[in-house]
């Protein structure tokens, strides 16, 4: 089993880093690169949500990246100490809308949990905690 | 991004990652496309490896900008990663969304 975690600032201009962080543990787990795209994803939506809707004020979030990869699945946790805020609670985006009424808002969301097998959300000792698995069985 | 021109058709080649990083001169490039008023605008994706709902943005307001100037608007190549994103929201209920360029030229014509 291998495992990385990193902490930095929630702000947007670090989502490369962030994502930098992703790739380098996806290199050296040497897990599929399909499944990455599905990370990649996921990182970037949540991540961006904690650093574009999370900032109280001036204060910067501090956000912490934990990814887990075993032999049957992989997990990435994105803990934030924001406000609190579920983001498994915004209403699902209607994918059926016409091209005038569509809305962006919630569309990533949507499409973690589409895209990830679990997605599970608490709020512990003041932080958000996201926690999302892929088995690595059925990509 | 690379832009080439088919018959009157504008074809756009967006390549690498479409992410909030890049989503705001994507936007402003197909906006300059759209402005341009050309018979049609293809958004060809074959060289598009990543795309993010910061990306998808970018196809709506591009979509929106070509009807309301009555310019005829398409995307193809969708490698299978991006085609899921578009098929997981349902974009391609509203974005017509072709196999190549050339389908999607003809579309246009």
């Amino acid at each position: 089993m291998k495992t990385a975690s990193w902490q930095l600032p929630g702000e947007a201009s670090q989502l490369p880093n962030a994502l930098g962080f992703l790739q380098g543990f996806w290199e050296e787990a040497e897990l599929p690169a399909a499944l990455g795209f599905t990370f990649e994803l996921a990182l970037e939506e949540v991540f961006l949500n904690v650093a574009l809707h999370g900032a109280d004020g001036s204060r910067v979030p501090s956000v912490v990246l934990e990814l887990t990869a075993c032999d049957t699945e992989v997990v990435l946790i994105v803990s934030d100490d924001a406000r609190p805020f579920d983001p498994l609670t915004l209403a699902t985006p209607d994918t059926t809308a016409a091209l005038e009424d569509r809305t962006i808002g919630g569309l990533g969301v949507h499409l973690v949990r589409q895209m990830m097998d679990t997605v599970t959300y608490s709020h512990e000792t003041g932080r958000n905690r996201l926690r999302m698995t892929k088995n690595l069985n059925q990509p | 991004m690379n832009t080439e021109n088919v018959d009157g058709i504008t074809v756009a080649l967006p390549s690498g990652r479409l992410d909030f990083g890049a989503a705001a001169a994507f936007q402003q490039q197909l906006e300059q496309a759209v402005a341009a008023k050309p018979r049609g605008l293809v958004v060809d994706c074959s060289s598009l490896d990543y795309v993010s709902s910061a990306g998808l943005r970018v196809f709506l307001v591009a979509a929106r900008a070509a009807k309301a100037a009555s310019v005829g608007f398409a995307v193809s190549s969708l490698k299978p990663a991006v085609k899921e994103v578009f098929d997981l929201t349902g974009f391609g209920n509203v974005i017509t969304l072709c196999a190549d360029r050339a389908a999607a030229v003809a579309a246009l014509a």
